[in-house]
């Protein structure tokens, strides 16, 4: 009996190994189908479970000056972090790092709390910005301060303070738009320029940023490097402009609104571009303030404004070299042509002043641009015709953008009969003629224009575009892009008239009666043109003494003009909002770069030619 | 009782001892790839050389004594087991929630795992005392059915799924050996059907419904209880033909994967090995249970041959289940893959169930057949 059911089991043995067999096979076939069938698919879902890519900051070109000085450079900006979960005891590391930072023990809980919404491994930010002393110490003591970091993030520094702010720009957080128009390339904590050459040249300066691949774990803690590509390093940017001259230029702008524009005659190289108030640019590091916002876009004098080219003023008696230009190539005048000032002119029944209410005499072309006679360019405007006057207006460089690679620029406006048709649906007035002849019209321009201006009048006609660039550099110090002046136009009229508006802008400023005459240099003859700008025509305050009428109503200064004037090599333009005379106001600025230019020259920069 | 016969050593199976050991071999390899912080062994790899070393003090006892003696012996060893099971669920320790372990200072033992074993003696006691040979009828799978029901019980409350229907298995595996009768067949798998959907409904918690559920639908939930079985899968897959190479497995050493030493080791061993790994360790695996089945054949006595076959049932589920589970035919329970996985209560258990293969082995010729 016991034999037999011995046996009867040992026969179900037999088919227990077919159920054993069978299961170990679904499980064979499970593996095939797992690993032969779909193992190219569950390869590639592991490989993006475990590698995760990191970005590799690319340092930021620099920007240099025309003698290589360093305008803008790239800082660390040292963070420190805390990775709580790394440390065994917090509280007494939040003790500890609260002396290390001086700051209250209060202020990192309030950080912590801060930080509690993000994922538990991610480091909490305790302090921005710490200075070279707590750097070393912390990097000192890391043993006994478990789960501390230091954050290494790149930042600007301004050498200069806020020297050539409007060119320079700043550099912020990239918003959202920009984020979908420059797409992949950028992360949403990425700086971004935001105007001036930070913004325009933000592909030179950027570089291309590093990648690396590194394996993690489930918690996301690196475990080794893959493949790192290191960052290209952006390029340098080195400008046309003199730091040396640019500071001058500031400092005498300092606490008045104005812009002073430099520019070589021969080339378009701008030395100087210069608005004042300038944009406070450590403000903008890591984001500027609501608060600090507001004071700029509050300030009267309008430090976003970059008035060199956004600034449209009456261009005042410096539009005299357009009226002379206009005459003598119109055969309306010759240099030799008189006309008598009284100090005024009656025109159908009104009467038309000039500055100078005792009237100048018989005035020729040179003395009439020597002393800014208004009487002469009247009878020039009525006789070549307003439509005349702004064809070579035009010629010289106003009323449409220069072309420098500034966005925003203005084009400023140069009336036409045509445009007050379309404007204002009214003919044009003989009377405005002469109001546009003397640039007190409709008439508007920039800063950058009238240098432009000035400086197609010296080289004898060719209107160069202003740039500010002078050479891209690349990392290992070789020009990648090196300058070339572009030539935008030329200017109408011969070569002799040019000559003859330039002799009388050199009488301006060195022979008696020049309305120029403090630019007057000893070394060096200079021509320039004084100019004021009429802000309001309101004859209430047109009596009053000049210091008694209120400052938004006083008139602007120009003064623009160049150097040396047998053989030009730069133009330099002066404005200063409501500084009411250009001889007084603007031309002691020109004065002081023109000394700086010639005479401090060749002692501070022996190699420069 | 302790005098040496030279034929314990003829009728030893050096086979059996062989595969066995390119089991625990394998086994060894991949825990060190899954524990290693890739410079040095870890703790836990050490501790379970340091397991196998008692195991082989285990080994020595186990093959020197008579199997017979547990038929005198297989109640106490059952009274102790249920004792350690209440131990356990009040004084032991917890860990993710269920309390299945009893420390002994140098050792947690988690009594659920010998109680596989205890189930195994027990029941194989119980029917060779039993005339088998008629097939058993209702009313005679009562007494049995309360010796498996207790541990299941006192286990599902802990709780543990997994070991509570490695129990069951083991009860309902053996019992299907000796033998039933049609009409009681028919009875229990009829009464299964009724009692299943109740069983889901008040016997299983929540996590465990969610468990099962989530088994059916992975890709609804890929972040919770959908992750562990998602990220087997892809650790298997990424396997491929060949696999990643020893220490490459992205997936185990990146801690991807859950439980990659214990439950899930297998998968560890798909990621790094592929296919080609995979089924020479399936092919070790299933040579060893027939190996096993093969000492059950050469048994000369009833009882050798239930607990060779029980000792091998209890392999087969577990390892099956195991696998099965990594490889997303079965829902997520608790198992370890014997001799495979590391834990040292699942490692002595096993072995002690291995040695008493050997033993039963060694001792065919005593056994005189009437």
């Amino acid at each position: 009996m016991d034999e037999s059911e011995l046996q009867a089991l040992k026969r179900r043995t037999s088919i227990v190994i077919v159920i054993i067999l069978a299961l170990f096979g679904i499980l064979v076939v499970r593996l095939w189908f797992l690993q032969i069938l779909r193992g190219s698919q569950y390869l590639k879902m592991s490989e993006n479970n475990r590698i995760r890519l990191q970005w590799l900051p690319a340092p930021r070109g620099n920007i240099l000056d025309r003698n290589g000085r360093p305008l803008i450079v790239n800082r660390p900006y040292f963070n420190v972090t805390w990775n709580k979960e790394d440390a065994p005891d917090p509280e007494l590391i939040i003790r500890k790092m609260a002396a290390i930072l001086k700051v209250n023990v209060s202020e990192i809980l309030k950080r912590i709390r801060e930080a509690a919404d993000y994922p538990r491994h991610l480091p909490i930010l305790l302090k921005e910005d710490i200075d070279w002393p707590t750097l070393v110490y912390i990097e000192n003591h890391q043993y006994e301060l478990p789960g501390v970091h230091i954050e290494t993030l790149p930042s600007r520094k301004y050498n200069f303070g806020n020297l050539a702010s409007h060119l320079v720009g700043y550099l912020g957080r990239i918003n959202e738009k920009e984020l979908k128009k420059f797409g992949d390339s950028y992360l949403p904590s990425d700086q971004i320029g935001k105007m001036g050459i930070e913004r325009i040249y933000e592909k030179l300066l950027r570089g291309e940023k590093g990648r690396r691949y590194v394996e993690v774990d489930v918690h996301g803690f690196e475990q080794r490097e893959i493949m790192e590509q290191a960052p290209l390093p952006g390029k340098d940017l080195k400008l046309t402009i003199d730091i040396a001259l640019q500071q001058t230029a500031e400092r005498a702008l300092r606490g008045k609104a104005g812009a002073v524009v430099m520019m070589e005659v021969n080339s378009g190289k701008l030395l100087v571009l210069a608005s004042s108030p300038p944009l406070k640019l450590q403000e903008f590091i890591g984001g500027i303030s609501t608060k600090n916002w507001k004071a700029m876009l509050n300030d009267p004098l309008k430090p976003f404004i970059n008035k060199t080219i956004q600034g449209q003023y009456p261009p005042g008696s410096t539009y005299k070299i357009v009226t002379a230009l206009a005459g003598l190539s119109e055969g309306a005048i010759t240099p030799d042509t008189i006309f008598y000032c009284t100090g005024s002119m009656l025109l159908y029944g009104r009467r038309y002043h000039c500055w100078k209410r005792s009237g100048h005499g018989a005035v020729n072309l040179k003395k009439a641009l020597r002393e800014s006679c208004d009487i002469y360019f009247y009878h020039v405007g009525l006789k070549v015709g307003v439509n005349n006057l702004a064809k070579y207006a035009l010629s010289l460089g106003l009323g449409r953008k220069t072309g420098i690679n500034m966005p925003n620029e203005k084009p400023g406006l140069v009336p036409t009969k045509s445009w007050k048709r379309r404007r204002y649906k009214q003919e044009w007035q003989e009377g405005e003629t002469m109001s546009v002849a003397i640039g007190q019209g409709f008439n508007l321009v920039t800063p950058l224009q009238v240098c432009e201006m000035t400086a197609t009048l010296a080289n004898g006609g060719t209107r160069y575009r202003p740039q500010f660039v002078e050479s891209v550099i690349d990392a290992d110090g070789k020009v990648v892009k090196p300058f070339r002046p572009v030539i935008d136009g030329h200017a109408l009229g011969s070569k002799h008239s040019l000559a003859l508006i330039r002799a009388g802008l050199v009488a301006a400023v060195n022979e008696k009666h020049g309305t120029g005459s403090v630019a007057r240099m000893k070394s060096i003859l200079v021509g320039g043109k004084t100019g004021t700008a009429q802000v309001v025509r309101l004859a209430q305050y047109r009596h009053l003494p000049a210091k008694d009428i209120p400052y938004k109503y006083r008139d602007h200064a120009w003064f623009t003009c160049f150097a040396p004037a047998d053989k030009p090599q730069i133009a330099i333009t002066v404005l200063v909002e409501h500084g009411r005379h250009g001889g007084s106001e603007a031309a002691p600025i020109a004065k002081a770069l023109l000394e700086q230019y010639f005479n401090g020259k060749t002692a501070e920069h022996p190699t420069d030619k | 009782m302790f005098q040496f016969d030279r034929r314990l050593i003829l009728n030893f199976d050096w086979i059996l001892l062989l595969t066995v050991l390119a089991v625990i071999g394998m086994g060894l390899v991949n825990l060190y790839s899954a524990t290693t912080n890739g410079y040095t062994s870890s703790h836990i790899f050490i501790k379970q050389i340091y397991f196998y070393i008692i195991g082989l003090g285990l080994v020595v006892t186990i093959i020197s004594v008579d199997y017979r003696v547990l038929l005198s012996w297989n109640y106490v060893f059952y009274g102790v087991i249920i004792l350690l099971l209440i131990m356990a669920k009040f004084f032991g320790n917890s860990a993710g929630g269920a309390q299945r372990w009893i420390n002994l200072g140098f050792f947690k033992l988690q009594p659920s795992e010998p109680a596989k074993l205890a189930m195994v003696i027990c029941l194989a006691s119980y029917y060779y005392r039993k005339d088998t040979g008629k097939g058993f009828s209702l009313r005679e799978l009562i007494a049995p059915g309360l010796l498996a029901g207790i541990p299941f019980i006192l286990i599902v409350k802990q709780p543990d799924l997994g070991t509570a229907l490695m129990i069951a298995m083991i009860a309902i595996s053996m019992t299907l050996f000796v033998k039933l009768r049609w009409s009681t067949l028919v009875i229990i798998i009829m009464a299964c059907m009724i009692i299943a959907p109740l069983g889901w409904k008040f016997a299983l918690k929540p996590y465990q419904q969610q468990r099962i559920e989530t088994f059916l639908h992975p890709e609804g939930d890929p972040l919770t209880t959908g992750y562990h079985i998602m990220q087997s899968k892809i650790a298997v897959g990424s396997g491929r033909a060949f696999g990643k190479g020893f220490l490459k497995g992205s997936q185990a050493h990146l801690d991807f994967l859950p439980e990659h030493h214990t439950d899930f080791a297998f998968s560890v061993w798909a990621e790094e090995f592929g296919f080609a790994g995979s089924v020479f360790f399936l092919a070790c695996y299933t040579f060893m249970l027939l190996l096993g089945l093969n000492i059950a054949l050469s048994a000369r006595d009833k009882f050798g041959v239930l607990l060779a076959f029980g000792i091998v049932a209890l392999i087969f589920w577990q390892a099956f289940i195991n696998l099965a589970m990594i490889l997303g035919l079965l829902p997520v329970v608790g198992m370890p893959l014997p001799l495979f996985s590391y834990g040292g209560s699942s490692l002595l258990t096993n072995m002690a169930g291995i040695c008493i293969l050997f033993n039963i082995r060694m001792r065919r010729f005593m056994v005189k057949t009437t």
